[in-house]
């Protein structure tokens, strides 16, 4: 319904414009897409619209009346093929399965993996019984890697569950008639020439030339966006075929009323068939999580290769054999790779991601968790994210007075006084011309949230006239209705006669709402104070000036006025007819103003101030009038307070546009009509300029413009772009939400195609919960970095024991079984634990990070994590082992060269240093006991460094132990380490031996010193902002 | 592999010109950040060479804080067999030659002209005595004196007259000592019952009694005769307890020679060599631990 306004609706994906435009998109993007852009646009010359129906009938050899005959239905079948969207090309399981598999982090493992099979097979080749370490741990380093694949699979395919609910698997029947017979058949059957009919509720099969209609209305809103019902009849209103009203489209709904169409187009040819094709085509780039593993990757491949290659040339120069060398080089590069950092990531995102499912963020593909937290640029929808998608009562205008209208969604807001009796009458006005009605049986459901049947207008009108006066029924049955004409868009009015609440009062009262201008044509009198008064000169001009205001808050206006018909002229039982008016309808009295609006939703307007705190320029990017658009970014902030756009600079200096310095203006609404003209150096230079901008009447390739330009957005002149989120519920919008480094669709609202195509889902549409997914975003990055920096820690304790072993030749001090004991074992809940770690400071006070500049992984953090912390963990873990030895008898300078003896195993009688002869099992329990003393000596410096990775910033003390996972994950790997060393049986099992209860406590100065040592850090990283220590330390 | 930027990337990585940076950093980030790393690694050093003198303190001179894993001690024999295999064949000085010098090292130990000082040795008697205590390990008695052991004592195998140690003949000795273990003194069996019956004709008081035999059931009877040579052809008492190596610089442990004098040529045989004490035990994963096991096998073709 469109009073007041035009209805028209321009999804411009079809605009001549366009088409111009395709040549110009000077992008450097791969030709295919520009091609499918320009298919995309060169289908839509849908010329049926235009044609007569007759021609219609003929170019598909149809019958108005009859139909096809089933011979012909059969043949087009056969060449179109079947009515159905070519499904996504579905990647098959196995392929998502190897993704998992083989991709980002599972490639370090693999390698390392594979170097251990080589230096084992290297060893079984020369020697005569190969130590089996190799072997084991590229099992278990592959057993890692597919253990955590399958995880992270089912993960993947437990949310694509959640969205496999999502669709509607209720095959669609359509009603064709074929051979002048109507027969329900599967909606896959329609072909082109159909002859289908539809009926309020049903979907529209595919896309329909209208040829006749009774009252018909379909919501396009899963192709335009637009939630409005929109008229369909027989004639071609415009060129556009998308705007013209003969035309019903493919999956869209009908919602009321009956309509006969013949097919033009169906499955993939269909307006909507090219969106979703286009979507598919469209290519995302890696999400930002993924780049940073990838950087993390390069960093850790460049250490443990230098580390590799300086101790080969170093064990040759030593005298070592090349062999021996080249194995060495592969255990140093797999003792580098931290095999339980593929799991303790993908942990961390899943608990993430649950978390933000908890909180009405489902995430699709787990590295999108983080994606929301780098994001710079949301794009974000109106209707129904921004807005609550329901058309309520805003403003009324009675009394000369503008009356503000609660439009929260609890009723918290303020009311108005109800106490006049013009407000009777214009309530009464309101219920009784009005056709929309609650659906049965939701009595106990508060009124807002009842279901109606009616368009969105009407049922704003019924549910605020409910609200304030009460059962808008009971009022329907004591004024019963004798007469109705029914809206239409040459009168632009609707009426209804009833008969009058008293029952002595054999009048009948006339009502009649719609576009204000008519109905104050049809005026002569207006209600003041419940005094009918003449309307005069003074009254128009109040009365314009309150339609402008109203209409300037964009919100749809529709003016309401009545007539008690004198009971002289229209006695009672008088026959009214509305199909050739034989009653008055001028000269009526003019009641009021109502004003409509789609309402933000309650959460919107803080949510965009903690964006816009949170550095994220948020941009709206509708379907709609750029008057609404604009009023209501203003209403959620998008547009801030105090800020203006050009236009209002303008009005304000009473000045033309042309002469205003664009540059004045933060804010600017820009029509999609203006944007096609638009070149990409100016695209480039709104969006720089602006803070805040909304883009109104767009259509789906222009979000995408949009969308690349936002991409291209580069700050601090650094080469990456801006990081963009879309959100999305229409078909119309799946490309943009494709193309997006994440696009957001929405859970209720959304359509299938868009939920296909976006990252994330929001399960409420609101758009309030992306600000939830943007702080569980950072929050995971920075605890990833903290998670990462613990980790990697461990590291340097594990690989220089071995090191030593071949540099100084003395007994191998921490063993490959000990080292995943660590890395899979005690680390991993710690580790893990560190995802729950609470923000430092407040993340929605500081500017999205960088991706050039802040990465997951820098150089500061492997100097803290490798030079640092992991040194002093080192020298923790070889004074447990000297001390061990000592006390078994062999002296620390003994041990320098002994190496080549004790690892003999025909030498029994190896002397240490009071004299004492060993046997070779004798001293390798020695040996392994040192193993695991070095190992617990890890988990006591790491019970320092889990404390001190807390924080990056802050002082422990100031951060607190409130993590109550991470305090469980210290007592976890204590006990873990105490098991493994204490339980019978891992003697042979892992070569673990108990130890002497002194020997825990080796490690604990070195634990001590790490947690001083960090404190001092960062106190003077907190005193010195900016200084050396931070530029040297701050990961 | 550590990056795969475009070469241009890399080489201006390396050297920056414009900025004057190697590496990324310039000259003066790189004298801060290396002299931070090499003030802080000193201080490290420091800190560990601290912790490890405090460890050393702690320690006693004389004897092992634990001594749990070196007791019970193992017995080991010269020469050393690779994979607990000794063969070789007679007829080759070469396939033998390693053992024998093996033993002819070991024993230059126990030369007589090494034991005259009389400062240092002392005799304990060529029988089995008991054990000779030399004070406590902590008083200040000082250097203990150790008990000479003449390699004559070793008879045939004592290397003097047969300096093939009778290889040559095919009736190879092997030398046996019980692993030294500070302040432990082995004690005899006290009853049969855990000796196996064959070897306990070799018990008598004050030695602790090694016996050897075959260790499969085929090779029963293919050995031959075992000949015993050493101060009650065992490990005789009078020679514990050891006082480390600090108190006992010149401390010789007692030996057995062990002859096979009639082995079973050109077949493998599977020997094992037990010692007998309450404080001696076996191990299932230690072959050396109260006892050992060698492969023999002699050639004559």
């Amino acid at each position: 319904m469109g009073y007041g306004r035009s209805d028209s609706y321009r999804v411009a994906t079809t605009t001549e414009k366009d088409e111009k435009e395709s040549p110009k998109k000077a992008d450097t993007k791969a030709e295919k897409k520009i091609k499918d852009m320009d298919d995309l646009k060169k289908e839509v010359p849908l010329t049926e619209h235009k044609m007569s129906v007759e021609e219609v009938c003929q170019k598909y050899s149809t019958d108005i009346v009859q139909g096809l005959t089933n011979a012909k239905a059969a043949e087009y079948l056969a060449r179109d093929g079947p009515n159905a969207l070519t499904p996504p090309p579905t990647t098959p399981e196995w392929v998502k399965f190897c993704r998992q598999l083989f991709g980002g982090f599972s490639i370090l493992l693999w390698t390392g993996a594979i170097l251990c099979f080589l230096a084992y097979a290297i060893q079984a080749a020369t020697e005569d019984e190969p130590a089996g370490d190799n072997l084991y741990l590229g099992i278990v380093l592959s057993a890692v890697v597919i253990i955590t694949g399958c995880f992270s699979y089912f993960q993947e395919a437990k949310s694509s569950k959640i969205m496999e609910s999502f669709k509607n698997m209720v095959p669609q029947q359509a009603l064709v008639i074929r051979e002048g017979e109507k027969m329900q058949i599967n909606a896959e059957e329609v072909v082109a020439g159909d002859l289908v009919e539809v009926k309020g509720g049903d979907r529209i099969p595919a896309d329909l030339r209208i040829v006749s209609s009774h009252g018909c209305k379909v919501d396009n809103s899963s192709l335009t966006g637009e939630s409005e019902p929109q008229t369909r009849s027989p004639d071609c209103t415009h060129d556009n075929p998308l705007e013209t009203r003969n035309v019903a489209f493919f999956s869209t709904n009908c919602v009321e009323g009956t309509a006969r169409g013949i097919v033009v187009c169906t499955g993939d040819r269909t307006v909507m068939g090219r969106i979703a094709t286009l979507t598919s085509g469209l290519e995302s780039g890696k999400t930002p999580i993924a780049k940073e593993i990838e950087h993390f990757i390069h960093l850790i491949t460049g250490v443990a290769v230098f580390l590799g290659i300086t101790f080969f040339i170093l064990a040759v120069c030593l005298g070592y054999t090349w062999l021996e060398a080249v194995i060495f080089l592969i255990g140093i590069i797999v003792a580098n790779v931290p095999e339980g950092l593929l799991a303790t990531v993908t942990v961390c995102l899943t608990l993430t991601a649950k978390r933000m499912a908890r909180k009405n963020c489902l995430v699709k593909n787990l590295e999108a968790v983080e994606t929301l937290g780098s994001t710079s640029t949301i794009c974000s929808d109106k209707t129904g994210t921004l807005t609550q998608n329901r058309m309520t009562v805003a403003h009324m205008w009675f009394d000369n007075q503008i009356h503000e209208a609660d439009t929260t969604e609890d009723q918290s807001g303020a009311s108005f006084d109800k106490s006049s009796e013009t407000w009777l009458a214009l309530a009464r006005v309101a219920a009784l011309c009005n056709r929309a009605q609650f659906k049965a049986a939701q009595d106990q459901l508060p009124i807002l949230k009842r279901d109606v049947a009616g368009d969105a207008s009407e049922s704003a009108l019924l549910k605020c006239i409910e609200l304030s006066c009460g059962s808008v029924k009971q009022m329907r049955e004591k004024n019963k209705k004798v007469a109705e004409i029914p809206f239409n868009s040459t009168n632009k009015y609707q009426l209804s006669v009833h008969e009058t609440e008293n029952e002595e009062d054999n009048r009948y009262l006339l009502v009649m709402k719609g576009a204000p201008e008519r109905i104050l044509d049809r005026c002569s009198t207006i209600l003041i104070q419940g005094k009918e008064q003449p309307m005069d000169e003074e009254m128009k001009d109040a009365f314009q000036n309150a339609y402008m205001e109203l209409g300037g808050l964009g919100e749809r206006v529709l003016g309401f006025c009545h007539l008690l018909m004198p009971e002289d002229q229209y006695p009672k039982g008088f026959a009214f007819d509305c199909d050739d008016v034989n009653f008055t309808t001028e000269n009526l009295c003019f009641v009021g103003l109502m004003s409509m609006i789609d309402p933000p939703r309650a959460a919107v307007p803080d949510a965009v101030g903690k964006c816009r705190s949170a550095g994220i320029k948020v941009i709206m990017v509708t379907g709609d009038h750029p008057i609404t658009a604009k009023a209501i970014a203003k209403g959620v902030g998008i547009i801030s307070e105090g800020n203006e756009t050009v236009e209002d600079i303008a009005s304000r200096l009473n000045i033309p546009v042309s002469q205003v310095n664009p540059r004045d203006a933060k804010a600017c609404v820009i029509h999609g009509t203006d944007l096609k003209d638009l070149s990409q150096e100016q695209m480039d230079d709104i969006l720089r300029n602006h803070t805040e901008i909304v883009f109104a009447r767009t259509s789906p390739q222009q979000k995408l413009i949009i969308v690349e330009g936002c991409q291209r957005q580069v700050r601090h002149t650094q080469t990456d772009g801006a990081i963009v989120a879309v959100t999305g519920d229409g078909v119309n919008d799946s490309p943009a939400l494709k193309k997006a480094d994440i696009g957001v669709a929405m859970g209720i609202s959304g359509s299938d195609v868009s939920k296909q195509a976006a990252d994330m889902i929001l399960l409420d549409d609101n758009f309030a919960s992306i600000v939830t997914g943007v702080e569980e975003g950072r929050l995971i990055f920075d605890n990833l970095k903290k998670s990462i920096a613990y980790t990697l820690t461990s590291n340097i304790p594990e690989i220089t024991p071995f090191l030593f072993f071949i540099l100084v030749n003395i007994p191998l001090p921490l063993g490959t079984i000990t080292i995943l004991c660590i890395d899979l074992g005690t680390d991993m809940v710690p580790a893990i634990s560190l995802a729950y770690e609470a923000a430092e400071s407040d993340i929605m006070k500081r500017q999205p990070r960088n991706p050039t500049r802040d990465k997951l992984v820098n150089e500061r953090l492997i100097s803290i994590a490798y030079g640092q912390i992991g040194m002093i963990q080192a020298l923790g873990g070889f004074f447990s082992y000297f001390v061990i030895l000592a006390e078994n008898g062999f002296l620390p300078s003994l041990l320098v060269g002994i190496r080549l003896n004790w690892d003999d195993r025909s030498n029994n009688d190896l002397e240490d240093s009071y004299g004492q002869q060993w046997t070779y099992e004798q001293r390798k329990i020695v040996e392994y006991t040192c193993h695991t003393a070095f190992f617990v000596s890890i988990v006591v410096v790491q019970w320092a460094d889990v404390i001190i990775c807390k924080t990056r910033r802050n002082s422990v003390f100031q951060q607190g132990m409130r993590n109550k996972i991470l305090i469980f994950g210290l007592f976890e790997e204590t006990a873990l380490a105490a098991f493994l060393s204490y339980t019978p049986g891992m003697d042979v099992a892992l070569r673990m031996y108990p130890l002497k209860p002194s020997w825990w406590f080796c490690a604990f100065p070195y634990s001590f010193l790490i947690f001083v040592y960090d404190e001092i850090r960062k106190l003077i990283l907190r005193r010195n902002p900016g200084g050396w220590v931070e530029k040297e330390t701050y990961y | 592999m550590s990056s795969n930027k475009e070469d241009g990337g890399w080489k201006k990585f390396v050297w920056n010109s414009e900025k004057g940076e190697f590496c990324g950093r310039t000259g003066g980030s790189w004298f801060k950040i290396l002299g931070f790393y090499l003030i802080f690694y000193s201080f490290l050093a420091g800190l560990f060479v601290g912790t490890i003198q405090c460890l050393l303190l702690t320690l006693s001179d004389y004897k092992p804080t634990w001594q749990d894993r070196v007791a019970p001690p193992g017995l080991s024999h010269t020469p050393r067999s690779d994979k607990s295999e000794l063969a070789f064949n007679l007829n080759d000085l070469e396939t033998y030659l390693p053992y024998t010098k093996a033993m002819r090292d070991f024993l230059s130990m126990y030369d007589e002209d090494k034991q005259r000082d009389q400062m240092k040795y002392e005799d304990c008697g060529d029988e089995p005595t008991e054990y000779k205590y030399r004070g406590d390990l902590n008083s200040d008695v000082g250097v203990r004196k150790a008990c000479r052991f003449q390699r004559s004592l070793l008879g045939p195998c004592s290397g003097i007259e047969d300096r093939e140690f009778g290889f040559k003949e095919g009736k190879p000795c092997l030398i046996v000592k019980l692993n030294r273990i500070v302040n432990f003194v082995p004690r005899p069996p006290s009853s049969n019952d855990s000796i196996p019956e064959a070897a306990q004709y070799k018990v008598r008081p004050n030695v602790i009694p090694i016996f050897c035999t075959n260790r499969r059931e085929e090779d029963a009877g293919k050995i031959g005769e075992v000949k015993y040579y050493g101060i009650g052809e065992g490990f005789p008492l009078q020679y514990y307890p050891y006082y480390s190596k600090v108190l006992h610089p010149q401390y010789l442990q007692p030996l057995v020679a062990i002859q096979f004098v009639n082995v079973t040529m050109n077949t493998e045989l599977r020997i094992e060599c037990k010692v007998f004490g309450e404080n001696i035990g076996y191990s299932e994963k230690d072959k050396f631990q109260g006892r050992f096991e060698l492969k023999l096998q002699v050639t004559n073709l």
